[in-house]
């Protein structure tokens, strides 16, 4: 593994924040640009969000967003984050956990529960593995989800004790049928106060009479099976917290969070059922990070830095090789316009967009989450990711639209060629690269605008749309 | 004088039950009006369905007479309510602080009138988020996005304004709900400042109180404020999910969390549902939670006011609260001890 020391080529810098960001602003990659990678990747894994639109103000304007009942409400206040964070990778991670443990409102109803769970990913998420996997399973979310008030001694129910060994921490192939019974056995007694009215309510998917009542965690030890086990070749009386331990401790369990990482930020691998199947894309990225694991005693972020300090993260091959999710298509978009900084009731037209896209956020297709790749691009979602982002950046309503369009006019600078102009638009919406033929057919439109000396600012913003709707925008 | 009294205030029941898509019952009721005669209108904001946006009529009794009102821009329609009151004139007032007016209905909700225009001049408002009728017939608006409060005649007249954004004596931050006491002295609940401000009938300021903070007299953002025949002081205190209690000297009387029961209204529901009835016959509304955020902490505990936007006195000097997110009203009463 190599560190590149020196002030960072712009495109580097750009491909950086299109993985650990939604893209990057004028302001951010010039920010970037100006200081080591090496300062640059810490500073975006350690960074704290203190511009998101306060929850109060939310609360005020959206008293939805207060309850967080319905879908539109709780997926448009993570909108509010995502649009507004100013630590992006710290939601980005979010994204990254709530595809790998796939928990949907569809089931569960109440929002509150689900953003809950978030709370937790956004505290625990690149923290350490145990202590995440401790969260996980005590989360009233999680257990609902996947039914882990059912599970009773001497009557359990495996839901949780299979995911957590074959989707969420080690992968099918690893370990075998006898040990998900034991890791069940070990997580009876784990559920919710109040179980059978919480249970019920949440089958009837009701409000009646007050509202839901928010789920909490509850250890019943007279439901848990305290009585030996056998667990991944370990002999004890384990609970659900040894059984973590043990699971964290394995190779297979390093080598699956990484392959994880490496999918999510690097390049689409196989979809997971088949990795039991077929080695990792890039064996030496996954040693990189599995070595990192064990050295920081299970640490995620100690992972994710490995990952985006590598070579094989670095690598130009790996620049733009991921079909932008939904959600980071939204999410990136609305960042480059500006116009979260106040509430505002086109938070629900935009979650929306991106479910028509393809991404329900909060609403997974199944326990394995979304696949992604290519998965993402139909010819209807195609449409609706070209309506969306020449919707918005076409919009010069929006002052941060007007922004960028002066931003492109001036570092094009006066009398510029419509080469000059393209090359700054490029540059403006985040450093995208694009084929000399392309470059060609965008330079040929700018080339007709009525005014090439200076054109105006719906000139501007056309060719702003014809960009986010090129192949190039599609990818990060 | 009021101060000298002790004073004890005391649950008394719960009125409503959830129904966000119209019909008997309330979705995040916002704000409340008393006429003369008891009957309580209670507005719904319920943005997440559109159905539940609508005033409904009730009673002290959990009497249920019927609702008006309904998503939309048209005449007699509303998209944010913020506030409703009567007039001296039996009609009833309503802010929308979205379409930023005034809607004026008949005693039975029938469409009158609508006023207001967006805009900062003196007589447009800006975000009105509460209304408050003087004993002189004046209507105070709380036009909270351009921090002043302005009062107007009944039909949208301008006749004067004071306030201006800031932290400082006569200044407000996001304002919202407001009252008047007996001698028209008027309380304005200064949101973002976390406090209450209280001035003369003219506008002049008299006093402050509340600091930001959980504990005794402080608030975190109190939503509104009302003040009964005595004197006695009620602040929503809307972040920390309670209201705190103090005389007109601001002495500290106590703070409410809530103690809703199950209403009349509530029980036909779980009378209907045999299932939820007896599940229920095992549900701790008063589990013991977590220590949290006090928004985290009434997510979980059913019986406790959770996001209490405001505050009405009955005739008979009983306290009301919307108790928003439980669709409900909790109903309090002030006794002297």
């Amino acid at each position: 593994m190599t560190t590149t020391h020196a002030r960072i080529d712009e495109s580097l810098v750009a491909h950086l924040l299109r993985r650990a960001s939604f893209g990057g602003t004028t302001e951010e990659l010039s920010h970037f640009s100006e200081i080591e990678y090496e300062t640059a990747v810490d500073e975006l894994l350690n960074a704290r969000d203190t511009m998101s639109i306060p929850q109060d103000i939310i609360r005020r304007y959206h008293v939805d967003m207060s309850d967080l009942r319905t879908r539109p409400s709780s997926s448009g206040n993570w909108l509010y984050h995502m649009v507004n964070t100013d630590a992006p990778l710290v939601e980005k991670v979010n994204l990254f956990w709530h595809r790998i443990f796939a928990t949907g409102q569809t089931k569960l109803i109440q929002g509150k529960a689900m953003t809950t769970q978030l709370d937790m990913f956004r505290e625990f998420g690149l923290g350490k593995f145990d202590e995440l996997l401790l969260q996980l399973s005590k989360n009233p979310a999680m257990i609902m989800w996947l039914d882990n008030q059912d599970n009773h001694k001497g009557s359990i129910n495996e839901n949780y004790g299979r995911e957590i060994l074959e989707l969420f921490a080690m992968g099918a192939g690893n370990y075998t049928e006898e040990d998900i019974k034991e890791c069940s056995r070990a997580f009876t007694g784990w559920t919710v106060e109040n179980t059978d009215y919480m249970a019920l309510k949440m089958r009837n998917n009701t409000m009646r009479p007050y509202g839901y009542v928010n789920w909490q965690f509850k250890f019943d030890p007279e439901d848990h099976d305290d009585g030996e086990k056998i667990f991944l070749g370990e002999t004890g009386n384990f609970n659900g917290e040894d059984v973590i331990a043990i699971i964290c401790k394995q190779p297979a369990t390093a080598g699956f969070v990484a392959r994880h990482l490496y999918h999510y930020f690097v390049a689409d691998e196989l979809p997971v059922p088949q990795w039991p199947h077929f080695p990792p894309l890039n064996p030496e990225a996954i040693k990189v990070m599995t070595d990192a694991y064990f050295e920081s005693g299970y640490s995620i972020k100690a992972m994710l830095r490995a990952l985006l300090l590598s070579d094989s993260f670095k690598s130009e091959a790996a620049w733009n090789a991921r079909v932008k999710s939904p959600i980071e298509l939204v999410v990136g978009t609305l960042r480059l316009a500006g116009g979260y900084d106040g509430p505002t009731h086109d938070v629900y037209g935009h979650i929306a967009s991106s479910s028509f896209m393809g991404q329900d956020i909060y609403a997974p297709p199944s326990v394995e989450g979304w696949m992604g790749g290519a998965d993402w691009i139909s010819t209807g979602s195609m449409v609706q990711r070209v309506n969306f982002a020449s919707d918005i950046i076409g919009d010069l309503d929006r002052e941060g639209i007007v922004e960028l369009v002066e931003s492109i006019r001036a570092d094009a600078g006066e009398g510029a060629s419509p080469e000059s102009l393209v090359q700054a638009s490029l540059k403006h919406l985040g450093n995208i690269q694009v084929s000399d033929q392309v470059n060609e057919g965008l330079a040929e439109f700018a080339s007709n605008f009525e005014n090439t000396v200076r054109p105006s600012n719906e000139n501007i913003a056309s060719l702003l749309q014809l960009i986010v709707a090129t192949r190039e925008f599609q990818f990060v | 004088m009021a101060t000298q009294l002790k004073s004890k205030v005391n649950y008394v029941d719960t009125i409503g039950f959830g129904a966000d898509v119209g019909g008997r019952g309330f979705h995040i009721p916002i704000d409340l009006s008393i006429r003369p005669d008891g009957r309580i209108f209670v507005a719904n904001r319920s943005p997440a369905h559109r159905k539940g946006i609508r005033v409904g009529i009730c009673d002290i009794n959990h009497g249920w007479y019927h609702e008006f009102g309904s998503d939309g821009n048209g005449d007699g329609q509303f998209t944010g309510p913020t506030a409703i009151t009567h007039g001296p004139d039996d009609r009833v007032y309503l802010a929308d602080e979205e379409l930023n007016r005034i809607t004026v209905y008949d005693p039975d909700g029938e469409f009158i009138s609508k006023w207001g225009e967006k805009g900062s001049d003196p007589g447009q408002i800006s975000g009105p988020s509460g209304l408050k009728f003087t004993s002189r017939g004046d209507l105070l608006v709380v036009d909270h996005l351009n921090n002043r409060i302005q009062r107007m005649t009944a039909d949208g007249g301008y006749i004067s304004h004071f306030g201006t954004s800031g932290t400082g004596e006569g200044e407000f931050n996001l304002p919202w709900g407001i009252d008047t006491d007996s001698i028209d002295n008027i309380y304005v609940a200064d949101w973002q400042n976390d406090r209450i401000q209280r001035f003369t009938s003219d506008g002049v300021f008299i006093d402050a109180h509340g600091s930001p903070g959980t504990g005794d007299h402080q608030f975190n953002r109190p939503s509104d404020v009302a003040v009964d025949q005595d004197g006695f002081i009620y602040v929503a205190d809307w972040l920390n999910q309670r209201v705190q209690v103090f005389d007109g000297s601001w002495n500290f009387i106590k703070s409410l969390r809530g103690e809703a029961t199950v209403s009349p209204w509530a029980q036909d529901y779980l009378n209907a549902n045999a299932d939820e009835a007896e599940a229920r016959t095992r549900f701790n509304s008063l589990v013991e939670v977590d220590q949290g955020a006090p928004h985290e902490v009434s997510s979980k505990v059913e019986s406790y006011l959770w996001d209490p936007t405001a505050i009405e006195i009955d005739p008979e000097g009983r306290l009301i609260i919307t108790d928003s997110l439980r669709h409900r009203l909790q109903v309090y009463q002030r006794s002297n001890e």
